[in-house]
């Protein structure tokens, strides 16, 4: 299973693709980052935030990368389709549910490393602007709480994508999907039917990552550990869903 | 490549069968296809083919039958790229991955040999373009490349799906000479192909598949002993010459006024004739040619 996973992450890191959506993950924690502004949802006011909660703020803004890792993980899947390398990959792996348990864990590898690259310049960069803007800077467990629920909401993403890929035969739709998904879907979700958008994929980022803190919503689940049980649990379904189909399927 | 000897597999079908909703793409197929000879795996587009090799590679789930390696599916096989190589049409390469990469990640997930990458790529001629990435690969390059992953293994079965499809004349001759050594280290080398001539050279068995069939399995030669050798006369007395010939045992027709062919060898014809006070004013050996048989005998199955 090492070899699978290794040949995995050798995947990852031998096509372009993957350089430009670190590069893309850096982007967005560098130009939407470290500012407090609404994530997603319209309802989602951005409201100067209380004092202590300054930093995580700055820090959850700076974590939107996920929905960058997630597209690598709908790639990692769906690539294999598109190009025919599925074929090869079968050959040497004959029991597909290798495979998809090794993409798994490949890319709970790769979103370990783009979260972890995208705090080392958020989390300074954070504190740069706020002490720029004369505020001060209060390292608390909310922060701690932040920056853990940041990383592992990276990785869950990734997960997801894995599952999306697994689902959503075609790369397009399956990327375009997920897109129209996170951007509109769960936008008019949360205007129209808040208790419900609370457990979507989103409203549960948003309670693992404390943005109801300081945009003043509500409705979002707490503790913020309830939000990651959540999202795997999206994550978890999707993928059993998704592999299940995926590993019967003829490759012709 | 190191020498094989001891480890010889034998590839058996045994009433395969593959439905696609209304389409029957391979039907009750049973066949045996022995170590050390190249086998040839014959017919038409659409024949079923691909499909066939699929459903022995475990890509596709046979409706019905099976497909074994020594009494064994191809994902019950402890080490498969160690034990079959398999070069599949329609494979493909990550475009912006690099040759040498695209078989690293083979060889990393199946615990190869570091090297074995590199020593493939020079076997089958694309060392120079080892770091190049696929993308910018000719037709011709990306076979190679296909056949390059098949030997990543070094396996002592090969199943190679029109590996001929893209090669320059001179790659074809090379790929020709490169099975026949294959097979004569003790391999088993199962070739498909659409196009007879291709093979003919190289091939010793045939399994001929026409609308998902099989038709035949024999092997070339005695393909050839049957079809190839026949008389075409051109006599007056043709009817005659007709006549003494099936008395003598050998199918004959006349085929048009003044003309006849035999399924005899020349000399047989003309010492007959020549017996019998018939003249005969041209005589001449008529050798089916192996294109004509294979069409002839894949048009004979109905759908
Ligand atoms: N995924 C599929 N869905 C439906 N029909 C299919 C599928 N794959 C193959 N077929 C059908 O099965 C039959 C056999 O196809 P196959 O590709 O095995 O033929 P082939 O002998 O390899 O032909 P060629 O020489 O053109 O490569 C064809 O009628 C084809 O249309
Ligand atoms: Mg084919």
């Amino acid at each position: 299973m090492t070899a699978l996973i290794r040949a995995e992450l050798f995947k990852l890191r031998t096509v372009q693709v993957t350089a430009w959506l670190l590069v893309a993950t850096l982007t967005v924690v560098v130009a939407g980052g470290p500012r407090p502004r609404a994530r997603r949802s319209s309802r989602h006011r951005a409201r100067p935030a209380a004092g202590s909660a300054l930093l995580a703020v700055a820090v959850a803004s700076a974590s939107a990368g996920e929905i960058i890792v997630m597209i690598m993980g709908i790639l990692a899947m769906s690539q294999e389709l598109r190009f025919g390398t599925a074929t090869s990959t079968f050959l040497v792996t004959p029991r597909r549910g290798r495979v998809v348990g090794a993409k798994l864990a490949a890319l709970t590898i790769a979103g370990l490393v783009f979260a972890l690259v995208s705090m080392v310049v958020a989390v300074p960069l954070s504190v740069v602007l706020i002490r720029a803007e004369g505020g001060t800077i209060i390292w608390d467990g909310q922060v701690a709480d932040v920056l853990v629920a940041a990383v592992l909401v990276m990785m869950l993403y990734g997960l997801l994508g894995i599952a999306i890929g697994a689902l959503v035969r075609n790369q397009i739709a399956a990327i375009a999907g997920s897109l129209t998904w996170v951007f509109i879907i769960e936008g008019a979700l949360a205007g129209l039917l808040p208790d419900a958008a609370r457990w979507s994929p989103a409203g549960a980022t948003g309670a693992a990552l404390q943005i109801g803190t300081w945009t003043g919503n509500q409705d979002m689940l707490t503790p913020w550990w309830l939000g990651l049980l959540v999202l795997a649990g999206w994550t978890v379904l999707i993928a059993v869903v998704g592999t299940r189909s995926a590993l019967q399927r003829d490759l012709t | 490549m190191t020498a094989r000897g001891d480890v010889a597999t034998t590839i058996v079908f045994d009433g395969l069968t593959k439905q696609f909703g209304q389409t029957h793409a391979v039907h009750e197929l049973s066949a045996t296809v022995r170590p050390g000879v190249v086998t040839a795996f014959l017919g038409p587009n659409g024949a079923g083919k691909t499909t066939t090799l699929r459903m022995l590679l475990g890509l596709v789930t046979p409706s019905r039958g099976t497909a074994t390696f020594d009494g064994r599916r191809y994902d019950e096989l402890s080490h498969p790229v160690r034990q079959v190589g398999a070069l599949l049409e329609a494979t493909g390469f990550h475009p912006s991955r690099t040759a040498v990469n695209h078989l690293r990640t083979i060889a990393v997930a199946a615990r190869l040999d570091p090297r074995a990458p590199g020593r493939v790529l020079e076997t089958v001629g694309l060392a120079d373009a080892a770091d190049r990435k696929v993308g910018g690969f000719s037709l011709g390059m990306r076979q190679r490349l296909g056949l390059a992953a098949a030997l990543l293994g070094d396996p002592p079965v090969l199943v190679l799906d029109e590996p001929a499809n893209g090669l320059d004349p001179h790659g074809i001759r090379w790929l020709r000479e490169f099975l026949c050594g294959l097979a004569q280290e003790g391999r088993t080398v199962l070739v498909s192909s659409h196009v007879l001539p291709e093979v003919e050279q190289t091939a010793d068995d045939v399994l001929l598949l026409a609308h998902g069939q099989l038709v035949r399995q024999t092997s070339l030669s005695e393909l050839r002993a049957e079809h190839a050798h026949g008389a075409d006369i051109r006599t007056p007395h043709a009817q005659e010459l007709d006549l003494l010939l099936t008395a003598a045992g050998y199918p004959s027709s006349v085929v048009g006024p003044g003309r006849l062919v035999a399924d005899a060898p020349p000399s047989v014809v003309g010492d007959l004739a020549a017996a019998h006070g018939i003249a005969v004013h041209r005589l001449v050996e008529s050798t089916v040619g192996l294109e004509d048989l294979f069409l002839t005998l894949t048009a004979d199955v109905s759908p």
